[in-house]
């Protein structure tokens, strides 16, 4: 009972010492070698920003995991999130859709618009949010149900699917539906050829790329508008990954995807534009991914990129 | 050595020394000596037989023995199962010599168990003695430490204390303080010698010394079979009958500790073994007991239970149909890949098969020549207070009736199996208009029937004196029934009409399939619902339309089955045999079905159906002790059915009354609430609410809940009260289920845009099913049992000639609370209560009515657990892969 007293107080203090804590980054990365220029990160570009961050913090406790970062992510495009370990990239991510919220410790203030509206106002819908804004976890998550029951999961709670006795009776059996959508998903997801004959087993069955890639089908199936992906490719095989990154470049024709990954390669092969994240949680640098890994503007950002630094 | 047995037929082979062999024949003796203690500890044999009597005993055992190690050894042999550990081996061999040598002792001399079991004793001693003197001399090779421990040391000491007094008080007497000096002397003397020398001495020595005066003390019967000892200080005593099995239990124990330990070679392997030992024989007694329990209640209690049973062979058949389908089921299941292992593993699928065969036979053969089975037997009852013996016997008659609810319930869970069976028949077959037509007119149909029903059970039969409900029924009812037939009929035209091969017909046919199955049982299901608000019946030839259909679709759903095996044999594509495994499925499911559909009707209906054979709502089956209530002044004293149905109602009310709240509460506590003070004093609360009496709940429940639930002691009191004890347990064990299923189920479902609710409806509480179901059985099996609140609220008496009728109680009333249930509120029969109710009726309860209340209420529980058990495993397998 105590504890959750001392808990409170806690919370309170995390808060105001927070702000302490921040002030006080700032005047230290201002002692540093290098500032970083608002100019760097201001990145402009033609058309809608999909996704529109601005002075987004986040704290984890006392921990400041991410200090003040600002971008726009343009529609129909890929962008790569890459930076050192613990440097804030997941968590960057995780506020896009706010699945940060369900972290109790994590605090989070600024602003992030998703075509115009804000998603962290008071009453927006999460549920709807979440559906709009699809993820990919770092660690596959696959339910203890069927791989076809994974991938209808969501179509099936939102109400595009209809199954079982009640619909069987009404004559609204959409089956059907759910086999072309499971089939489509796979395929897109490229692990249709290794489960299509064993789409009843149980997803906890497959290997831990195989789950992976499920969860990008399962993710698919949703339909969202923004796929974030927490290193998808982590644990494939190089022919798997190839056919995970051809998935991508194919999804930013209809979809906005961000992609967060430590493979350098990897991100100037697939992404349009590239935002690097450095330890402390600052965005460093956000630019055209070609200008990124060619001619960086900070020197820190050429370090990390040529393997000088970590 | 696994390649070298194959070669070799000898069952211990050349390197084990007799050093090894010795051991092994002492830890094979402590075995037996502790099954034989096992035994007489529950006067399975008495400690008192000799000769012959006792000879004969032993006898059987070891022709028991040595069936079981025969047929093992012969799969070892033929590389079925081989057993290639020397040990094992040797062991084994040892319990065939150890058995084999006390029956021959038995023969020869002329003394009784105790004291033959005495002398196993003195032997176990005398080997481990020398195994440890031979292995300290250095005349083996073993690897002993340099002590045998602390922990062994206080354990001799302590036995050497309890040792030292006994026999002190014994030959000292016990006045003075003498017998405490020897206690110290021989506490610390075994101490000692166990902490001192070698371990290979350390761990031998007292052993021999504890377990040989133990010996001595049975061998030489100081204390005897009719030792008695009642010390002044406690009232009652122990005997020798009860102290010997004990001595034995525990001389054993430590001797085939102390052997496996030298078997080993002492050190670390040493202490492996014999700690490997120990826990076994620990586990054996565990079980035994548990065991005992059950073999002694049941010994006691069957006969009486069982008496005047009997069953017509027709609804044995019946009942026997769903273990038919099981057995098919097993034997069909593919066997292993490994070659050399298909002989066994066809045996193990298909004895269930053959077992099941074999009673079909004989029920068939009982129905065919029409004569009654019957094995006669005597039983006790009291009757004036004085032992009556009565002759009775279980049968099996030749009787074509079958009860109702003895259909309704097989062929209910046949349909459901076979339905689950039925994948699905989508894109298959020709769409013919007029059947789709059908199809889409049928659930409107449907529809209006339900909507009918429900408008004549609001307004009653005959709203403002119009015969509505007659009228309206016999027509709907006739006209349903008849096109219900007529769907059932659809697929069996469909196979015989057509020119192409049986089995294209049946694949084109397919859509036949799924309207005649879920449209015909659909429409007949709502016509028999509808015959009861209508208040009709309506007959054809002095039959009832709608069972006669129901016959009539199960008949011929069975021929449309039959003549799809057929079809199956002669299709030689895979893809065909699927599509007609699923349309056999749908027809066999239709079968059953209609089965099911011409029992309820029975049993809705109270009227009783014959044409061939009879469906009726009484006879068939008769187990007197289980379906009668007491009868007190008959020559038959009738049984205790009142209890059973008290029993299982109230495990019902109260599972209903506490698992959705028990689960909604763990729903929401670990889940919604912020997890802190509130959830802390929850936690705390439910597991003080477990920990208590049941006796304070049932003081609660007499002084609290009775006043104001209907003033005096009734079923919904004692609902209630189980309900309250079961709740901390299903929440504390929810609650650890919840917490157990991992966060990244719920990340991922939120990440997929699904709201918590749903997520927790369709992924937490799924994955947390097992642990919440294994609290639920875990609860069951407390409450079933529980005595004490319900003497106090349920108002049992003994012997009830009457059961409580909770589903035929409920009224609807007009003024609130609109529904009200007499029965509910008035005092109930319980297993448990009847079973104090004896005990606690002395003379006037009959003992043997008693042991056969024990029996079934085991019965019930066991049934309950397996029940919950089935559930448990069925869900598991679907969390995990299988
Ligand atoms: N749930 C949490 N609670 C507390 N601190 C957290 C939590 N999640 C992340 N952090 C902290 O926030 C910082 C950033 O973590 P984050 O997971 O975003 O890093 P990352 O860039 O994704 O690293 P990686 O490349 O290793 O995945 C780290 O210092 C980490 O310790
Ligand atoms: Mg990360």
């Amino acid at each position: 009972m105590s504890n959750a007293i001392n808990d409170d107080e806690q919370d309170e203090q995390t808060a105001a010492g927070g702000v302490e804590i921040a002030t006080d980054s700032v005047t230290t990365s201002g002692e540093s070698e290098e500032e970083v220029r608002e100019e760097w990160i201001d990145y402009r570009f033609d058309g809608e920003a999909k996704l529109s961050v601005s002075d987004l913090d986040v704290w984890y406790g006392d921990d400041h995991a991410l200090k003040s970062v600002s971008m726009d992510i343009p529609e129909n495009s890929v962008t790569a999130l890459i930076g050192p370990s613990g440097c804030g990239k997941s968590t960057f991510l995780r506020c896009l859709n706010r699945m940060n919220d369900r972290i109790k410790a994590a605090r989070i203030d600024g602003s992030v618009e998703l075509e115009g509206t804000e998603i962290y106002d008071a009453n927006a819908n999460l549920v709807e949010l979440r559906k709009r804004v699809g993820m990919v976890f770092q660690s596959p998550n696959p339910f203890p149900k069927s791989i076809r029951d994974n991938i209808s999961y969501g179509p099936r709670k939102h109400g595009d699917i209809e199954k079982g006795l009640l619909a069987r009776l009404f004559g609204r059996d959409d089956t059907e539906a759910e086999d072309e959508l499971v089939e489509q998903s796979l395929k897109q997801a490229a692990i249709w050829d290794e489960v299509s004959d064993r789409l009843d087993d149980n997803a906890l069955g497959l290997s831990g790329g195989q789950q992976q890639r499920l969860c990008i089908a399962r993710c698919l199936a949703v339909d969202p508008e923004v796929i974030l992906m927490d290193e998808p490719a982590s644990a494939l095989d190089p022919i798997a990954t190839s056919k995970i990154e051809d998935l991508v470049e194919t999804l930013s024709e209809e979809y906005t995807v961000v992609i967060v990954t430590h493979n350098m390669q990897q991100a100037a092969r697939i992404s349009d534009q590239t935002a690097v994240f450095l330890t402390g949680g600052e965005l460093v640098e956000f630019d055209d991914t070609d200008k990124i890994f060619e001619n960086p503007e900070s020197q820190r950002v050429e370090d990390y990129i040529t393997g000088k630094f970590g | 050595m696994s390649e070298a047995y194959v070669t070799d037929d000898s069952l211990v082979t050349a390197d084990s020394s007799g050093y090894d062999r010795a051991l092994d024949g002492t830890i094979a003796l402590g075995i037996v000596g502790f099954v034989l203690g096992l035994v007489t500890l529950i006067d399975l044999v008495s400690l008192s037989s000799s000769g012959a009597a006792l000879a004969e005993t032993l006898a059987t055992l070891l022709v028991v023995v040595a069936g079981g190690v025969g047929t093992v050894a012969l799969s070892s042999w033929a590389n079925v199962t081989p057993v290639d550990s020397q040990r094992i081996r040797g062991v084994t061999a040892g319990v065939l010599l150890a058995l084999l040598g006390l029956t021959l002792a038995a023969y020869a001399v002329p003394v009784t168990l105790a004291t033959l079991l005495g002398g196993l004793l003195l032997v176990e001693a005398m080997v481990i003695a020398t195994a440890g003197v031979v292995s300290n001399i250095g005349l083996v090779d073993t690897e002993p430490n340099a002590t045998a421990g602390l922990l062994a040391g206080f354990a001799f000491g302590a036995f050497g204390l309890l040792l030292g007094a006994v026999l002190g008080g014994t030959v000292l007497g016990s006045g003075g303080f003498l017998w405490a000096i020897v206690a110290l002397i021989a506490g610390i003397g075994l101490f000692a010698l166990a902490i001192v020398p070698r371990e290979d001495l350390g761990s031998t020595l007292p052993a021999a010394v504890v377990v040989g005066a133990l010996g001595a003390t049975i061998a030489t019967a100081t204390i005897g079979v009719g030792w008695q000892w009642n010390p002044d200080a406690i009232s009652g005593g122990f005997t020798g009958g009860a102290v010997i099995p004990v001595f034995l239990l525990f001389g054993t124990l430590i001797a085939a500790w102390s052997a496996a330990k030298c078997r080993a070679g002492f050190g670390a392997r040493g202490r492996q073994y014999g700690a490997f030992l120990v826990i076994n024989l620990n586990a054996v007694l565990m079980v035994s007991i548990m065991a005992a329990i059950v073999v002694f209640v049941t010994i006691k209690g069957v006969g009486y239970s069982v008496r005047g049973s009997t069953i017509g062979a027709l609804a044995g058949l019946v009942l026997l149909s769903p273990l038919v389908v099981l057995a098919v089921r097993t034997a069909r299941t593919p066997a292993g890949s490994e070659e050399w292992r298909g002989g066994a593993r066809q045996l193990f699928r298909l004895l269930p098969l053959a077992v099941v065969g074999s009673v079909t036979a004989l029920l068939v053969s009982v129905l065919v020549t029409g004569e009654k089975l019957e094995y006669g037997y005597t039983y006790t009852v009291l009757e004036n207070r004085e032992s009556v013996v009565l002759d009775t016997s279980v049968a099996i008659t030749p009787e074509t009736t079958v009860g109702s609810l003895v259909l309704v319930l097989p062929t209910l869970l046949l349909f459901v199996y076979f339905f689950r069976q039925y994948g699905s028949l989508r894109d298959v077959g020709t769409e013919l208009d007029r059947v789709e037509a059908v199809r889409r007119r049928l659930p409107l149909a449907i529809a209006a029937i339900a909507v009918l029903t429900g408008a004549l059970a609001i307004l009653g039969a005959s709203p403002a004196g119009l015969p509505l409900g007659p009228v309206a029924g016999v027509v709907v009812v006739g006209a349903g029934s008849v096109a219900a037939v007529g769907l059932a009929a659809l697929p069996l035209a469909g196979l015989l009409a057509g020119d192409e091969a049986l089995p294209e017909r049946a694949v084109d046919r397919a859509r036949l399939f799924t309207l005649s199955v879920f449209g015909g049982l659909s429409l007949l299901a709502a016509v028999l619902v509808l015959q009861g608000p209508a208040t009709v019946a309506p007959a054809v030839f002095g039959r009832g339309i709608v069972p006669l259909a129901a016959l009539l679709g199960a008949l011929v759903s069975a021929t449309t089955a039959t003549i799809l095996v057929t079809a199956t044999r002669a299709a030689d594509e895979t893809i065909t045999r699927r599509l007609l495994g699923e349309e056999l499925s749908l027809a066999l499911a239709a079968t059953a079905g209609y089965l099911a559909l011409l029992g309820s009707h029975v049993a809705l209906t109270k009227q009783n159906f014959s044409l061939g054979v009879s469906v009726a709502n009484a006879g068939s089956l008769s187990v007197p002790m289980a379906m009668q209530p007491y009868i007190p002044l008959g020559a038959e004293p009738g049984g205790i059915f009142p209890a059973i149905v008290g029993t299982v109602w109230l495990v019902i009310g109260a599972t209903t009354f506490a698992v959705p709240l028990g689960v909604g509460a763990a729903v929401f506590l670990t889940e919604y609430a912020e997890q802190g003070r509130l959830t802390e004093v929850v936690e705390v609360a439910t597991n003080a609410l477990w920990s208590t009496p049941s006796i304070v709940f049932g003081l609660f429940g007499a002084t609290f809940l009775i006043p104001r639930i209907g003033g005096d002691e009734s079923l919904l009191a004692g609902m209630l009260v189980l309900g309250f004890m079961l709740l901390p347990l299903v929440l504390i064990t929810s609650r650890e289920a919840i917490k157990a299923v991992p966060d990244e189920y719920r990340d991922a479902s939120a990440a997929l845009g699904v709201s918590q609710w749903e997520t927790i409806r369709s992924v937490v509480l799924p994955a947390s099913m097992p642990g919440v179901i294994t609290g639920v059985i875990l609860g069951v099996g407390r409450i079933a049992g529980e005595t004490a609140p319900l003497i106090l609220v349920l108002g049992s008496t003994l012997n009830s000639t009457s059961a409580v009728e909770v589903l035929n109680g409920f009224r609807f009333t007009t003024a609130p609370p609109f529904i009200a249930n007499e029965a509910l509120l008035s005092a109930s029969a319980s297993l448990p209560t009847q079973v104090w109710a004896v005990i606690a009726a002395g003379v006037s309860g009959s003992p043997s009515m008693g042991w056969a209340t024990a029996f079934i209420l085991l019965a019930v529980v066991l049934t309950f657990y397996a029940v919950g058990i089935t559930a448990r495993t069925y869900f598991r397998k679907k969390l995990n892969y299988e």
